[in-house]
């Protein structure tokens, strides 16, 4: 009974706080007005240009659901393709030693560069089209996949494989039902690194160059001091990458049910 | 599987793939693709030459990197200190969680990039923007892993602690403390390496030195030469960065190699 009234009195607190913030927000910039509007804008103004921002495509040429669907689109683009070729690599570099040796110099090469890194290279190659970004952010996510995919099946335990053997599994057998399912976990946390990495990659890309796009409109913002529509664009990003790991941790608890996934 | 001995086999195929790899790149930099890129050779004769001796841009390309390194480390090193403190208090306290981590979970979602715009709006164009951001990217990593590891300490040591009659000052020091060291290193690890894409965002937006506008000004100027030559350098200090950082960390928590 003691424990859950004082969880009942820390939620209060947690309400408290949030609300004490947004307070101080409302008090300070909306009703004192101590900075200008083009600094740091009021609370109320912030919320009602997220609702006009819904529908209306000024200033920058489209709505906040436009913006949002084409960032989207190049980053699910992009992730997909890193992972499809990713995950795959990654496992033929654990099991077999010959792709390992002959792979991993050149991967080692290019890992440590982070992904936003060649952003400037791909649109110098590709333009400022949507191949540049979705290249950007393959480069990201299939770095993430093929290093956790690594990881996931080196992890096997050996017993584990010695009993495949003595029932007389053979490579492939022990690598489908012994390997794969060992590594499921981190593949997945390959994969949610990968899509948060993604979005941020994307983010930053589409601030260098692009004509719509989240990071497009935040940047365009900052152009014309617009904070308030740059705090609708930064709360946006955060929430849909939420969302996107969200979803894909409820893929993973689907998927490697059983496998320790937590 | 950890076995580290010398094997020719081995050796061979990276020799093999490394060939086969530089290879392609500068037969294929010959020809007509030659005039968008350039081959091998001339990066790494471009890399050697503005090293120390010749410039890109107003400083030669160590002075560029001084400069990002140390936004990073200043950046990273606040963002550090004080995600440790605030993510073990968190999960010390629970007063302290009911207060800061509705808060928290707000602003860690937003990556560090994202806050670049406002950054620039609210800071102006100068380091102290750039040192505010590479604080967020540290800030956020540290203090969640801070935070969990505190959490997850194993009940049973802090009552054995308590029963052995400790105090709650000497409980958090001898007991959560250590024990939320590992998780708080891997935060630090992911931290730095966050750290380091982060910089080179925030120079490819706004500013005039540093490996982020060495190719931002390589794309502006099309000289694909000089992109190259910054992802070299950026390449090859992500790469000591995250050597230095795993030889302190298996120098400091040389007791908990056992169980990796």
């Amino acid at each position: 009974m003691r424990t859950k009234s004082k969880k009942r009195i820390y939620m209060a607190v947690s309400c408290l706080s949030v609300l004490t913030v947004l307070l101080i927000w409302y008090l300070l910039i909306d009703v004192m007005k101590i900075t200008k509007s083009s600094v740091f804008p009021g609370l109320v103004k912030t919320f009602d240009t997220f609702l006009s921002k819904l529908v209306e495509t000024k200033p920058d040429g489209a709505t906040l659901g436009q913006h949002l669907l084409e960032s989207l689109k190049v980053c699910l683009l992009g992730y997909s393709i890193g992972a499809i070729l990713g995950i795959p690599l990654g496992i033929a570099m654990a099991w077999n030693k010959w792709c390992d040796w002959l792979v991993r110099p050149v991967f080692d090469l290019i890992r440590p560069v982070p992904g936003l890194a060649w952003t400037p290279m791909f649109i110098l190659i590709f333009g400022i089209g949507i191949e540049a970004k979705a290249m950007v952010i393959f480069v990201n996510s299939f770095v993430a996949c093929i290093l956790n995919a690594y990881t996931g099946i080196r992890q096997t335990d050996d017993l584990h494989l010695w009993v495949g053997d003595v029932f007389g599994a053979t490579e492939w057998q022990k690598l489908i039902k012994i390997a794969i399912p060992t590594a499921t976990p981190m593949i997945f946390t390959g994969l949610r690194t990968a899509l948060g990495g993604s979005w941020m990659a994307l983010v930053a890309a589409e601030m260098l160059a692009a004509s719509k796009g989240l990071g497009y409109m935040i940047q365009q913002a900052r152009y014309i001091s617009r904070p308030d529509l740059v705090i609708v664009g930064m709360l946006t990003i955060g929430v849909v990458g939420l969302i996107l790991d969200t979803i894909l941790h409820k893929i993973e608890i689907m998927v490697a049910k059983g496998m320790n996934a937590q | 599987m950890k076995k580290k001995t010398f094997n020719i086999a081995e050796l061979i195929c990276a020799v093999i793939s490394l060939a086969v790899f530089f290879g392609i790149w500068h037969l294929g930099t010959r020809g007509e693709l030659g005039k968008l890129m350039p081959g091998p050779l001339p990066v790494i004769e471009k890399f050697l030459q503005t090293l120390f001796g010749g410039k890109i841009g107003s400083s030669t390309l160590i002075v560029h990197v001084a400069y990002s390194l140390a936004r990073v480390m200043i950046g990273y090193f606040i963002g550090a200190a004080v995600g440790i403190v605030l993510g073990l208090s968190m999960g010390w306290s629970p007063l302290i969680e009911a207060i800061f981590a509705p808060l928290f979970r707000i602003i860690r979602p937003i990556p560090p990039i994202a806050w670049i715009p406002i950054s620039i709006i609210w800071i102006g164009l100068g380091e102290d923007a750039k040192i505010f951001l590479i604080f967020l990217a540290s800030f956020c990593y540290v203090t969640q892993n801070a935070w969990s590891g505190a959490k997850n300490v194993n009940p049973e040591y802090m009552n054995a602690a308590r029963m052995l009659g400790a105090g709650k000052s000497r409980i958090l020091f001898t007991v959560v403390l250590p024990a939320s060291i590992p998780p708080i290193f891997a935060g630090l690890q992911v931290a730095l390496s966050s750290c380091w894409a982060t910089v080179l965002a925030a120079e490819m937006v706004r500013s005039s030195e540093g490996l982020g506008w060495i190719i931002i000004a390589g794309m502006n100027n099309n000289d694909m030469n000089q992109i190259m030559t910054g992802i070299l350098a950026i390449g090859l200090v992500g790469m000591m960065l995250s050597t230095i950082f795993r030889k302190v960390e298996a120098r400091l928590c040389r007791w908990n190699r056992s169980e990796n």
